[in-house]
């Protein structure tokens, strides 16, 4: 699905963010991409998403060089992924509703298919009752779980969450967490940043990064059964 | 074809959310469209009423025809023949010299004794009015009396008019350069509001960024807002100068009893008046999309 091959990133007048970065995500894995501040996980997750362009080398995603996409197409491929950051980057001058239904609006999807899909993308992280509320007047876990409803809602192939627990108490990032579990289970391919290996019930792959350059990609089994 | 109003119409509702959460400023940013845009539109409302007057005026404008001294009374009714032959000639009206130096004495209210003039000063003269506007013909006509015998000068006395359509061409031209001027003043005042509008943005213009917006997607609702603001500006220029007409005619009326005249102040065609709706909304619309674009372009980079 996604396959990085001598991947380079420089950011000007900086050293290398990421180094020789070679690496294979099929379709419908659970992926933590973990290391200290400053490895790297972010600028492999832009990458990954299309938000950035690499230095040097090839990032092929479903049959596209992301290296060499034109400007203009970069829009229409980032569609396919969800996105969730760890600041969460909600609109606070709209409501949890408008929030979620934004990536349908830039999909062009009609109002009354967007309505469904919002309360269904909302009922999905607990939220439904909250959909007229002000995100601002919600907890930090709550906030989180918004800003997956809305990562969700546009049913992308994958799912990409920069440090999504970073901020949260254990109880919140393990309700996140299971989230993106779930999502695993019908098929989405997940790939999670964290500081720290997260205890994950089901099979999952870790991209274990150090100074820009991956130290450790292997398949594992659950920890928990 | 649903889709592509379904997108336009919600880029306009977020500029019109967009207009609603910032009243206050917007609704300073229409007055201050609005006056600007006064300026030329209340110079053009008066050039346009002086020249509406100037051309009534050149309807009646005469031509004075002063005969030579000694001529003969066949000569003179040459003369009118001439003229009345003439397709160009509304009216003739002949004033022996006699009768117009007994006129002469009469509205100085001398005696020939007081001014020292034993005789006759005035020659014989025909006043007549043109049924053409054509300057063109009214020169040919000039030529031609020219031509003929006994005939000493000849004044068009619309020659004010002339001057009068100058100044007025002038004004015009300067009222063109002031409304460029203030055009220029304009997409600076606007590309700025929607600069700071950018700025204000600024995490929903990354988010959608993020999330897959075309550019295009985010430009929108900042053009419409420019519209926006170009169509409130436009309405309160439009509302101004009809307000000025009514209360300038109303005021003339209450005043007729003095002036002796009724002085009223013709408002502008329609189609004038939607000429300016239209401009407002231009410049609204220019000023906003190259100023959305520059801004965001200096987001990303950012």
């Amino acid at each position: 699905m996604i396959k990085f091959d001598k991947v380079f990133k420089k950011y000007p007048g900086e050293m290398d963010a990421l180094q020789d970065i070679n690496l294979e995500i099929s379709s419908g894995e659970l992926v933590f991409v973990t290391g200290s501040s400053g490895a790297g996980k972010s600028t492999l997750l832009k990458l990954m998403s299309a938000v950035e362009r690499p230095t040097n080398g090839s990032i092929i995603f479903e049959n596209n060089n992301l290296s060499e996409l034109r400007n203009q197409d970069m829009p229409f491929l980032r569609r396919k992924f969800g996105m969730i950051f760890q600041d969460h980057k909600l609109l606070y001058d709209r409501n949890c509703f408008d929030n979620v239904v934004l990536p349908l609006e830039i999909n062009d999807i009609n109002p009354t298919d967007s309505a469904r899909r919002v309360r269904a993308a909302l009922n999905k992280v607990g939220l439904l009752n909250k959909e007229r509320m002000n995100p601002v007047t919600l907890s930090g876990g709550e906030q989180q779980r918004l800003a997956i409803a809305r990562a969700i809602v546009s049913r992308p192939s994958i799912l990409i969450a920069d440090e999504p627990t970073g901020n949260l108490d254990k109880g919140y990032a393990d309700e996140i967490m299971n989230i993106f579990y779930s999502f695993q289970q019908v098929g989405v391919t997940v790939i999670v940043s964290c500081h720290e290996l997260p205890k994950s019930p089901i099979k999952y792959k870790q991209i274990h990064l150090i100074k820009g350059q991956i130290t450790n990609s292997d398949n594992h089994v659950p920890l928990l059964s | 074809m649903f889709r592509y109003f379904h997108n336009h119409f919600q880029a306009f509702s977020r500029g019109l959310i967009r207009i609603k959460s910032n009243l206050g400023g917007s609704i300073m940013m229409f007055i201050i469209i609005g006056i600007t845009l006064c300026l030329p539109s209340a110079g053009y409302l008066i050039v346009e009423n002086v020249r509406q007057i100037s051309t009534k005026i050149q309807h009646e404008a005469e031509i004075s025809i002063f005969l030579k001294k000694d001529i003969s009374q066949d000569q003179i009714d040459f003369i009118d023949l001439a003229l009345k032959s003439s397709s160009e000639i509304k009216k003739i009206h002949f004033e022996p010299k006699l009768v117009a130096w007994k006129k002469l004495q009469t509205k100085l209210k001398l005696s020939t004794l007081d001014v020292g003039i034993s005789k006759n000063p005035l020659p014989h003269g025909f006043f007549i009015t043109l049924n053409t506007l054509s300057k063109v013909k009214i020169n040919q006509l000039t030529e031609d009396l020219k031509l003929i015998d006994g005939i000493d000068n000849i004044i068009v006395d619309g020659s004010w008019i002339k001057k009068l359509r100058a100044v007025i061409y002038i004004i015009k031209a300067g009222l063109f350069s002031l409304g460029a001027l203030l055009v220029v003043v304009l997409i600076v005042i606007i590309s700025n509001t929607i600069r700071l509008q950018t700025l204000t943005y600024q995490n929903e213009i990354l988010v959608s960024k993020l999330i897959g917006a075309t550019n295009s997607f985010i430009h929108r609702p900042f053009i419409y807002t420019g519209l926006i603001y170009g169509l409130g500006g436009g309405v309160i220029t439009v509302s101004i100068l009809k307000g000025t007409v009514i209360v300038f005619n109303n005021v003339a009326e209450r005043y007729e009893y003095i002036l002796g005249n009724s002085i009223v102040l013709l408002g502008l065609s329609s189609t004038d008046y939607l000429i300016i709706l239209m401009s407002a909304m231009l410049i609204g619309l220019f000023s906003s999309f190259f100023s959305a674009r520059q801004s965001i372009k200096r987001l990303e980079n950012s």
